[in-house]
């Protein structure tokens, strides 16, 4: 082989390597699912028995079966970002986790995968939010609680976003992986997004470096959504970290709230779960960015509230 | 009948040191955060048996170390035995003998072209071992870096198990579920390869020193063990009085075969004790079935070990000479403290960290974040291998978890001592400092505070000192916060250095606890500005 042809080959090849690295498009899939004449319902449901709490503020909606079908690959997307024991109120109950992967198994669901990107070492995450032991508790090899894995992070165009044009995303969250994504975060403080709830769960779901959605985080935060849409988000709000999050640490800046709120419009569900904290839904600049975007409602007076 | 049944020695040998590198291998493997805070211990057993590890860092810190305590068993056995710990027990003696076994027929062609063994060097294994021990009366440690147990794990944990773990994920990416790799991806993944691949710096030296090792093996057989290995010299000279001698104590007159046999060549000429490694190879292999190991009186006139006077008092010149010159060197040009030199949480004095410090490595492999990388030449020469943090490495996330004492709990020598997770939240690693040209929000007016979410303290060490709002090209409100750090509160942990989010060096870093405040902190009042063209970027 002389030099020339060498050169043509690898420039062949590498051009070749580079138009073969998929960009996906799933807000076409996505756009037909929406239907803005649909009022958004929202429950609120408040119990100290966090299982048969999900049961309750999910019966108001239709019950699990209405989201998740028979055979469905389903992804529960708690929040696991830190290693911090359930009681400090930095990462999802394991017990709401666990209650809400049962209803989906008991729905007929073929795979439920439970995952997050966790800030803190994965294992430590996993192991010390008590929700990789939950979710094995329930021993059924169906339900899955998994780390990462770097190889599922994909590109994905974001063609309507005011801040973000393209970024990596979690393959396992989109279709035609995921049938059904299952959003449950914990509602909690955050130093510079001033909350954190059903939106910024999908910070969990990405690849590629995460600091510079930090540059614009609350319009950046709702671009993500127009690509991870849950069909269900559930706030965890049994108890709320008042101050110092999102990492918390310190029980007297825990709130317990006993308190669950279910929507399938994850605006409407932030802008109610901001009132938890004593804010109005404009509060947060995520949910404004997000309503703006068309992703759900905000205004609660235009929100059907049902308390269980 | 009786002698069909029996089992020849050298299976019971091999299967002695398969046993012993199977061990290994599994603790290595367990060196790892498994979802537990207290490792079940035991992990660096094989560090606490080496009597070279322990003298070394016992001479240099002039203290007795307890958790040496197997070690004396190795060295009561050898008294006993005979230097039977390289033949029946050493991992790395375990794995030249399979590689040379995989190399046979090349290694038989290489050997007799190296024209046997290379008898000259067989000093330079004591002079090896008193340079060690000489360098070490001076606090000058630099059994890291010939120790054989500290070789072959640094270079397993810096290179083999990164490797391990890239090869089978492209692996696995490649077959992408077919040929059955769907069903052993889980249990592959869970049992046999690393929880992630950390990548280390001086990787490739270490892989380097230990490929040659095994290189050696071209030249002649357990090269490494017969002319280099310092522990080896060590365990040959307790085991020159062993009670247990192999009979006849040379080769017979018509017949040669135990000499060339023996891969320590040691029955060249008569036999030499303190390479013999107990192996039965001559014994299951005499044509004519009269070698044997049996308990005998000591000779009155045994072989000469193979140092000269004047070799041994070379090794102790040069023992004492490195660390005279790198006194001197220090003296001539003082060095200036690194620093960003940040050691293992709970060590707070430099000198007698280095003095315990065995450059093992098993730190650096049970750190579940992969922060804790060797030292290069910032300590010098001496401290080349020890264990310090590099917050912002190749991986976003290496950097000290809050509520892990793993590294404690590995170190054989007490270098990094065992820490409760209250004692260890008291006993910072170093301080944040923010460099204000480089951090967003202070220099570019751009919204951050990565590193205030980031703080794992409770009540964060990080604070907002002033906040302001501008508006971006879109008409869209962006709320600047600008960070401080409270250095009371502050425990080092370098989280904030790793997730910093700008280019090049972070704009937060964590320095000494000794080290001076560099004053590049200025509180600058917040400047009002708007509508402000904002970048976008990513």
């Amino acid at each position: 082989m002389d030099r020339r042809k060498f050169i043509e080959q690898a420039a062949a090849w590498s051009a070749g390597a580079c138009l073969a690295t998929p960009i996906f498009d799933v807000q076409a899939v996505m756009a037909a699912e929406k239907n803005p004449d649909k009022k958004s319902i929202l429950v609120v449901a408040v119990g100290k028995d966090y299982s048969s709490l999900v049961e309750t503020v999910l019966k108001p909606l239709g019950g699990m079966s209405a989201f998740v079908k028979r055979g469905d690959n389903v992804v529960v997307k708690p929040n696991i970002g830190w290693d911090r024991t359930p009681e400090q109120a930095a990462n999802t109950h394991p017990e709401v986790v666990k209650a809400v992967v049962r209803q989906c198994l008991d729905a007929g669901a073929k795979r439920v995968l439970v995952f997050d990107r966790s800030v803190n070492d994965a294992r430590r995450s996993y192991a010390r939010s008590g929700i990789k032991a939950a979710v094995e508790s329930l021993d059924d090899a169906r339900a899955k609680c998994e780390y990462e894995n770097k190889r599922d992070y994909v590109p994905v165009k974001i063609a309507d976003g005011k801040s973000l044009d393209e970024f990596e995303f979690n393959r396992k969250a989109l279709p035609p992986e995921c049938d059904c994504y299952i959003n449950v975060p914990v509602a909690k403080h955050h130093g510079q997004a001033k909350l954190t709830l059903g939106l910024k769960n999908a910070m969990g779901a990405i690849g590629g470096n995460r600091g510079i959605i930090h540059r614009d985080l609350h319009r950046r935060i709702a671009d993500l959504n127009l690509v991870i849409r849950p069909k269900l988000t559930i706030i965890d709000a049994t108890r709320i970290l008042l101050r110092h999050g999102p990492t918390g640490g310190k029980l007297e800046d825990v709130q317990v709230l006993d308190t669950l709120i279910a929507s399938a419009d994850t605006v409407a569900a932030d802008a109610y779960a901001t009132t938890l904290f004593g804010e109005k839904p404009d509060y947060l600049g995520s949910t404004v960015a997000g309503a703006r975007l068309g992703l759900g409602e905000m205004d609660l007076a235009k929100v059907e509230v049902v308390k269980a | 009948m009786k002698r069909l049944l029996r089992i020849p020695w050298r299976w019971r040998r091999r299967a002695a040191q398969l046993a012993a590198l199977a061990l290994l291998l599994w603790l290595f493997r367990r060196t790892a955060y498994s979802g537990e805070d207290q490792l079940t211990g035991g992990e660096n057993i094989f560090f606490c048996f080496d009597p070279l590890c322990g003298a070394a860092a016992m001479i240099a810190a002039r203290q007795f170390i307890a958790q040496f305590w197997p070690a004396l068993v190795v060295v009561f056995l050898t008294l006993v035995l005979g230097r039977f710990f390289c033949g029946w027990i050493c991992p790395l003696g375990t794995l030249l003998d399979c590689f040379h076994r995989i190399l046979r027929p090349i290694a038989r062609r290489t050997n007799r072209l190296s024209g046997g063994a290379p008898s000259r060097l067989r000093p330079v294994r004591y002079i090896l071992l008193i340079v060690v021990l000489a360098a070490a009366v001076f606090s000058f440690p630099l059994v890291g870096l010939v120790d054989p147990f500290a070789l072959l794990f640094r270079g397993m944990t810096f290179w083999g198990d990164p490797a391990l773990h890239e090869v089978a994920y492209a692996g696995f990416e490649r077959l992408d579920g077919r040929w059955g790799a769907e069903s052993i991806e889980p249990f592959v993944v869970e049992h046999l390869l690393p929880f992630r691949a950390n990548v280390f710096r001086l990787a490739g030296v270490s892989a380097a020193i230990l490929a040659s090792i095994f290189a050696l093996e071209l030249v002649a057989r357990r090269f490494w063990c017969r002319y280099l290995c310092p522990l080896g010299a060590m365990l040959g000279l307790l085991g020159r009085w062993s009670p247990i001698k192999r009979l006849p104590a040379g080769t017979c007159k018509s017949c040669n075969r135990c000499a060339e046999l023996c891969r320590m060549d040691a029955l060249s000429d008569g036999l030499s004790a303190e390479d013999c490694t107990l192996c039965m190879d001559c014994v299951d292999l005499c044509p004519r079935g009269i070698a044997r190991f049996a308990p005998r009186r000591p000779s009155s006139n045994p072989r000469p070990v193979d140092l000269s006077r004047r070799g041994a008092l070379a090794g102790l010149a040069v023992g004492a000479a490195i660390p005279a010159l790198a006194a001197a060197a220090r003296a001539f040009r003082p060095r200036e403290k690194d620093p960003y030199l940040l050691r293992p949480p709970g060590v707070d004095d430099e000198d007698s960290f280095l003095d315990l410090c065995v450059r093992c490595g098993e730190c650096m492999k049970v750190c579940p974040t992969g922060v804790l990388q060797p030292a290069v030449l910032e300590s010098g020469v001496e401290g080349m291998f020890s264990p310090r943090l590099v917050p912002r490495f190749v991986f976003e996330q290496t950097y000290c978890e809050l509520n892990c004492t793993l590294c404690g709990q590995v170190c054989p020598s007490g270098a990094i001592p065992r820490l409760s997770e209250q004692a260890k939240l008291a006993r910072p690693i170093g301080k944040a400092y923010i460099d204000h040209d480089r951090c967003l929000p202070w220099g570019k007016e751009t919204p951050c505070i990565r590193c205030e979410e980031m703080c794992p303290v409770p009540e964060k060490a990080i604070k907002i000192l002033n906040t302001y709002t501008i508006v971006n090209a879109d008409g869209f409100e962006l709320e600047i916060q600008q960070p401080y750090v409270d250095r009371e509160l502050c425990v080092g942990c370098g989280i904030c250095e790793s997730n910093c989010p700008v280019e090049g060096p972070s704009a937060i870093r964590v320095r000494r606890v000794d080290a001076p405040d560099p004053g590049t902190e200025t509180k600058l009042e917040p400047t009002r500005r708007g509508p402000y063209p904002f970048r976008r970027e990513g």
